[in-house]
């Protein structure tokens, strides 16, 4: 996959110890590896970089993923990667309230930044929430909320169990799609191969001179 | 791996965070957070004399820091580093002790297998020219051989 082009640029963002790697492994690879460790510290350098294909009615969508580092010590490099990213996947912790705090922080710097770029905010650790209720600690109508202020979409997912993860990536490969459409047909004159130029521009070898 | 050895940084964050640094050393103090952005910023430039500035930069940081997680940051980057200037027997020296502080480290298993692979070519495209060379050589030892038989 290294070598293809990426349709699509999303970036995810977040406090350290959310779950954006195992977000990103579980939607690659299908796999969690917190399975016999529940959530291990294995923190990010700097950031990580995946790509997949999905296929939405039809067509594919090779989205490309940077998977920041959540350490404060990398917030110059996250800004970084943000920048043309079409979409942006704000996680926090649904049993963590700080976290939710960092998440208003990097929607706040999307909002400034990269006007364009498409917000989801995402709650992980869905499952431990499931297990015990006391655990949460960010409310479904807040998040709520919050998606219609940004015009995002709000997901609570589990990277344990999978829930809601592919669904996000399929969303942005869907509204991928749906910019396209969108788009006036202009945009596109740069790819066009211009028939009449090339011809005129012949050079003629100094054999066919007469 | 491609895409995080193979990334480069914009000019205008080169200039930004190089800007923040001189204005800190003017002053007197550079924090270590300063000096991180600007090495980051450094080791991902295009040119090789700014990736050294970086790597020591990183080194410098390396040296003074007794956190086992900041100090594998800064081996992970100086090995990024030297993988971009192609110098991979040096990129794996750096790789190495990142896993006496974390043996199972996902992104530096994949940044070693990188550096294999990349010192795996290096070594076969090595041959070719030695062999080329050989061959070379034996064309004009047959050539020689035959000039002197007449």
């Amino acid at each position: 996959m290294s070598g293809a082009k990426v349709d699509v640029k999303v970036v995810l963002l977040g406090k350290a110890y959310v779950g954006k790697t195992s977000l990103v492994e579980r939607y690659i690879h299908n796999r969690f590896s917190g399975d016999t460790v529940p959530y291990q510290n294995v923190i990010t350098i700097g950031a990580a970089f995946g790509a997949k294909t999905v296929t939405v009615n039809n067509k594919n969508v090779i989205i490309g993923i940077w998977d920041t580092a959540g350490s404060e010590r990398y917030e110059a490099m996250s800004r970084i990667y943000y920048r043309g990213a079409k979409a942006a996947i704000i996680c926090y912790d649904l049993s963590d309230r700080s976290s939710f705090d960092r998440a208003r922080f990097w929607i706040g710097e999307l909002q400034k930044h990269e006007e364009g770029c498409q917000i989801h905010l995402c709650g992980t650790k869905f499952d431990l929430i499931e297990q015990n209720p006391e655990l949460r600690k960010i409310q479904e109508r807040e998040t709520a909320a919050l998606a219609q202020d940004v015009r995002g979409r709000v997901y609570e997912t589990s990277s344990k169990s999978g829930k809601d993860v592919a669904l996000i990536f399929t969303n942005i490969a869907s509204d991928y799609l749906k910019s396209l459409k969108n788009k006036p047909v202009e945009d596109n004159k740069e790819y066009m191969v211009p028939l009449r130029d090339a011809s005129s521009k012949r050079n003629w070898c100094s054999g066919c001179k007469t | 791996m491609d895409q995080i050895v193979n990334e480069n940084v914009s000019p205008a964050d080169l200039k930004k965070y190089e800007g923040l640094y001189l204005e800190q050393q003017r002053r007197g103090h550079v924090s270590e957070r300063t000096q991180f952005d600007y090495a980051l910023c450094l080791v991902r430039s295009k040119y090789s004399e700014d990736k050294y500035k970086g790597i020591g930069f990183l080194m410098d940081l390396l040296r003074s820091s007794s956190d086992n997680q900041t100090m594998r940051d800064y081996y992970f980057f100086i090995a990024i580093a030297y993988t971009r200037l192609k110098d991979y027997e040096r990129a794996l020296d750096y790789v190495e002790p990142i896993f006496k502080l974390e043996p199972n480290n996902r992104q530096a298993q994949e940044l070693k297998a990188y550096i294999k692979k990349k010192l795996k070519n290096d070594g076969l495209i090595g041959m070719a020219v030695v062999g080329g060379a050989a061959l070379a050589l034996g064309g004009v030892v047959a050539a020689t051989l035959a000039a002197i038989k007449k």
